[in-house]
């Protein structure tokens, strides 16, 4: 299972790309396989504020719904509509594609506190 | 792997979805040994068929199957919905759902004219489903049975039972192979070129079939004639157990009525969310899900009598509203 090094994690199996002031948000490779076949993704409002920790999207397979935790806080500055009709690029895609929203940093030190690739890799295997 | 009414089950092989697509458009294999088999043999065993169950076995003849539902006598709820398929003269296999076939067996006890006997570690139930279901099975097995029709087969030297039965909305057969020879019988299906589907794609093809779940749409609470399914009680067949509390509530009228809503888009109710129309709280969901072949929202929900086909309605999920209609399943018709 691939873990790219550039990317940061959390705990609730999202992978954030910082670029600058900005964030990429998605769900890892784990997540996406864990939850199987994704149909529907409820994604955030464009201008919204969103808190870390916070939940802000929802990613459902056909066997549940699970919660998209806000990573850092922000306003979320885009997000990915081409998964209101093909929600599956998330499977297919997680780091690329089927990334899920874009927020604009309110604290870019919340950043530190997000996991690199060695840390998150070891908690999942640890799972 | 999950439990499932004591047993381990995979929820899927492959994927869900992809399952699901090869039922409606090929043929999937659904092991589902988890099903009771209940044998039931003896001069009186007709009669306590007719005695427990809704439907009139006498409608069909040796050689066939029927779905019927025993009730419970004080109240009429639906405690399990049931196969039966006639063999021979006094010789029965009654299928109830893995939870309930010591339920079942139970309720027919007592009678001395005939034995029940619970049959269902002796052997696999393989259910080969799908549009060429029959055809890819050439190799395996003869698969010339009738829709609710069931033969006596072979499966290498042992002797077992296949039925026109299945629970997709799809046309297939319910291979019943002795234990000796399952595994092996499950090899060649496979090797046949009949992909495995897990319980995943067994619940989306009977949610999009419009077919009801015990558990779900069917259980304590529930009757039959809620459940929306009058055609299995027989009234002119004599007495049968719950026939009383069932009538009764015939006779009054049932309060609510399970019926297929279609959401508008992908959003995906699930049980339990309440359904409104103008506002106004009417029912809940028992069963939600995406339709892999619409890629809509589809739900099965209880709602009053007489709400009709093509009301608007509006579900809460999880605090957000999606828009549905009322609509009569199965949600998904071949063209």
């Amino acid at each position: 299972m691939e873990f790219p090094e550039q990317l940061k994690y959390t705990k609730e199996h999202e992978w954030v790309a910082i670029d600058g002031a900005r964030a990429r948000v998605g769900i890892t490779d784990y997540a996406q396989d864990a939850l199987g076949d994704i149909v529907f993704v409820q994604l955030p409002k464009v201008g919204a504020a969103v808190a870390a920790n916070a939940t802000c999207a929802e990613v459902e397979s056909t066997k549940s719904v699970s919660d998209i935790y806000a990573p850092v806080s922000g306003t979320i500055a885009a997000v990915n509509e081409t998964l209101n009709d093909t929600p599956e690029i998330v499977n297919r895609d997680p780091y690329g594609a089927g990334w899920i929203f874009d927020v604009d940093l309110t604290d870019a030190a919340e950043v530190d506190g997000l996991l690199d690739a060695s840390a998150y890799r070891a908690l999942v295997e640890s799972d | 792997m999950v439990e499932f009414g004591g047993w381990e089950m995979p929820i899927q092989y492959s994927s869900v979805l992809e399952e699901h697509r090869a039922c409606r458009e090929h043929a999937v294999a659904f092991d589902v040994s988890h099903l009771g088999s209940l044998h039931v043999q003896g001069d009186g065993a007709l009669d306590l068929l007719q005695s427990a169950f809704t439907n009139d076995v006498g409608r069909i003849a040796p050689g066939q199957a029927q779905y019927t539902h025993l009730l419970d006598p004080a109240d009429a709820h639906v405690v399990d919905d049931i196969i039966v398929w006639w063999l021979a003269d006094d010789d029965f296999i009654v299928m109830p759902n893995a939870s309930n076939t010591s339920r079942i067996a139970d309720a027919l006890a007592g009678d001395h004219s005939c034995t029940v006997e619970d049959i269902t570690m002796s052997r696999a139930i393989i259910a080969v489903q799908g549009p060429e279901a029959r055809k890819t099975l050439a190799p395996v097995v003869t698969s010339d049975v009738e829709r609710f029709h069931v033969a006596p087969t072979t499966y290498g030297s042992a002797d077992g039972f296949i039925a026109g039965t299945g629970y997709t909305g799809e046309d297939g057969v319910e291979l019943h192979v002795p234990r000796e020879a399952a595994a092996e019988t499950w090899r060649a299906v496979v090797a046949a070129g009949i992909q495995p589907a897990g319980l995943g794609a067994r619940d989306t093809l009977r949610l999009e079939a419009g077919l009801p779940l015990h558990g779900h749409e069917l259980g304590p609470g529930i009757t039959t004639l809620q459940a929306g399914l009058g055609w299995v009680v027989r009234w002119d067949k004599g007495d049968f157990r719950g026939r009383d509390a069932l009538l009764a509530e015939k006779e009054r009228g049932v309060d609510r009525k399970l019926r297929g809503l279609l959401v508008a888009g992908r959003q995906i109710p699930r049980e339990g969310c309440r359904v409104s129309i103008d506002g106004k709280e009417v029912g809940a969901v028992t069963s939600g899900n995406i339709s892999p072949m619409l890629q809509q929202g589809i739900a099965l929900a209880f709602l009053p009598p007489g709400v009709s086909d093509g009301t608007q309605v509006e579900i809460d999920i999880r605090g957000r509203t999606a828009t549905a209609k009322v609509v009569k399943p199965p949600f998904f018709k071949r063209a």
